[in-house]
């Protein structure tokens, strides 16, 4: 866990030498389980900064809704700053206008794990180390955090920012990037009707909320496909072809641009698996092009450049 | 598919077929079951069609469109490879067979290939049978709310 002191000194730095306009961290949110990102303009604000494995949103997604030219400093995670070095690379933002202070991440702790296993309301909650500490009406639980950890956050290859301008904490080791490979690799060998049927199961039960879309750093299209009615890009009412339209185009959108922060999941308020859409994508981008987004602020995605290997590439 | 033959979706690169009688054959003689949707080059066809094609009722995609360095505009062939084919990839992942979309890259010299390519094609489909999975969308009913 880094010290948040050093996280608030740095914040209110920023803000007092003019260096930023806004930094946008977290702060405590309505009920104990979700922080939620607040912008804080003034040092005095710095305060009620706070930091912790419940913070769940990717603060990247602001990065394209302050005005371009504003100056940003940002609390950001491992794969906080690969999203932001991957709308750098997008021409959303210029990195000297932001200002990023790295913190490595020991993962997200999913809340509905939490509410799962203590099963009423939760009053107060407390991290020491490893352990999650929570408070209810019927008396204390503690959890071990790891047994708490979002999916994709269990995956994780690369926990501490690569290109934060400075580093709070302790860089972490990289993850082993086979955990990724592996449960792509099993969903693929399962026979076709099986993997159409979860894909099926849970695209339906799709409210099409746009939770998923509003929580991506990389869906900052100013108008989406599926708002755009005419011409109508593609079905996007309500019905088993809408739903399935939907999943199967936004996770496409991402090829080549998500960074496997897994905010989509996390925000689903119907708890629907996308992930597993998404890491296909990673993985064959990985496997092709030898590409992993965000990892640098120069290098265009594959679907965005072409080379003459192509001619290789494929047989059909 | 309809009683006897599967209803297949042509997206046709306009430059790909370089004999006119190949063209005249593709713009005037498809057999009915085969929907013509003509691009100006390959790179134009973005993966959302396809996706319509088969939320339309297509039973079969064929894409044709020029070999790599053949483009009429440099490299649009070079990049609608790298979408199309990771977009077949993704759909065989959740669950749409992979045969059923195929590419057929031409050459300039090539005569007669796209006929027997579809003959062929037809072939397999009618092997695969009717399709069985991704939603057909709902068609809009004559002063329905959909229409």
């Amino acid at each position: 866990m880094p010290d948040i002191e050093k996280i608030k000194a740095e914040a209110k730095r920023l803000l007092q030498e003019g260096v930023v306009d806004v930094v946008v961290a977290f702060k405590a949110g309505d009920t104990p389980l979700h922080p939620q990102p607040a912008f804080f303009r003034s040092p005095e604000e710095i305060d009620n900064l706070v930091y912790g494995s419940l913070c769940q949103n990717n603060l990247a997604t602001f990065l394209t809704r302050m005005p371009k030219q504003s100056k940003l400093g940002m609390v950001v995670r491992g794969c906080e700053n690969r999203s932001v070095n991957a709308l750098v690379v997008e021409g959303q933002k210029l990195r000297e206008n932001l200002y990023l202070i790295g913190v490595p991440c020991e993962g997200i702790v999913d809340w509905r794990k939490i509410v799962n296993q203590v099963g009423e309301a939760v009053l107060n909650v407390r991290e020491e180390a490893d352990l999650v500490m929570v408070e209810t009406r019927q008396g204390q639980a503690t959890f071990n955090k790891k047994e708490l950890l979002h999916e994709s956050c269990l995956r994780c290859i690369h926990p501490t920012p690569i290109s934060a301008d400075i580093l709070i904490g302790e860089a972490l080791p990289e993850g082993d990037p086979n955990l990724a490979r592996t449960a792509v690799e099993e969903f693929e060998s399962l026979p076709r009707e099986e993997r159409f049927a979860w894909f099926q199961q849970e695209a339906e039960r799709c409210i099409r909320c746009y939770a998923c879309r509003e929580a991506c750093p990389m869906c900052y299209c100013e108008e989406c496909f599926v708002d755009h009615t005419n011409p109508r890009w593609t079905e996007s009412g309500a019905t088993p072809a809408g739903m399935q339209a939907w999943h199967i185009v936004r996770a496409f959108h991402q090829a080549g641009r998500c960074t496997s922060c897994g905010a989509c999941e996390r925000a689903c308020p119907m708890d629907i698996k996308m992930t597993y859409l998404t890491e296909k994508l990673n993985h064959d981008i990985r496997s092709k092009y030898n590409f992993e987004a965000g990892m640098d602020a120069q290098t265009q995605p594959p679907f965005a450049t072409v080379t003459l290997d192509d001619k290789n590439r494929f047989t059909v | 598919m309809s009683e006897n033959k599967p209803s297949i979706a042509l997206f046709q690169c306009r430059w790909c077929l370089y004999a006119p009688s190949d063209q005249e054959w593709v713009d005037h003689h498809l057999p009915s079951n085969i929907h013509l949707t003509k691009s100006p080059c390959t790179g134009r066809i973005n993966p959302l069609y396809l996706l319509n094609a088969i939320q339309g009722g297509a039973d079969g995609i064929v894409i044709s469109g020029c070999l790599p360095e053949q483009c009429h505009f440099k490299t649009g062939n070079m990049a609608a490879r790298r979408q199309l084919d990771e977009f077949n990839d993704f759909l065989d992942y959740i669950g749409y067979d992979r045969n059923r979309v195929r590419f057929v890259w031409l050459d300039l010299q090539d005569r007669g290939i796209i006929q027997k390519e579809l003959a062929a094609f037809e072939e397999q489909i009618v092997a695969l049978g009717p399709v069985d999975d991704l939603a057909v969308r709902v068609k809009p009913v004559a002063g329905g709310a959909n229409a």
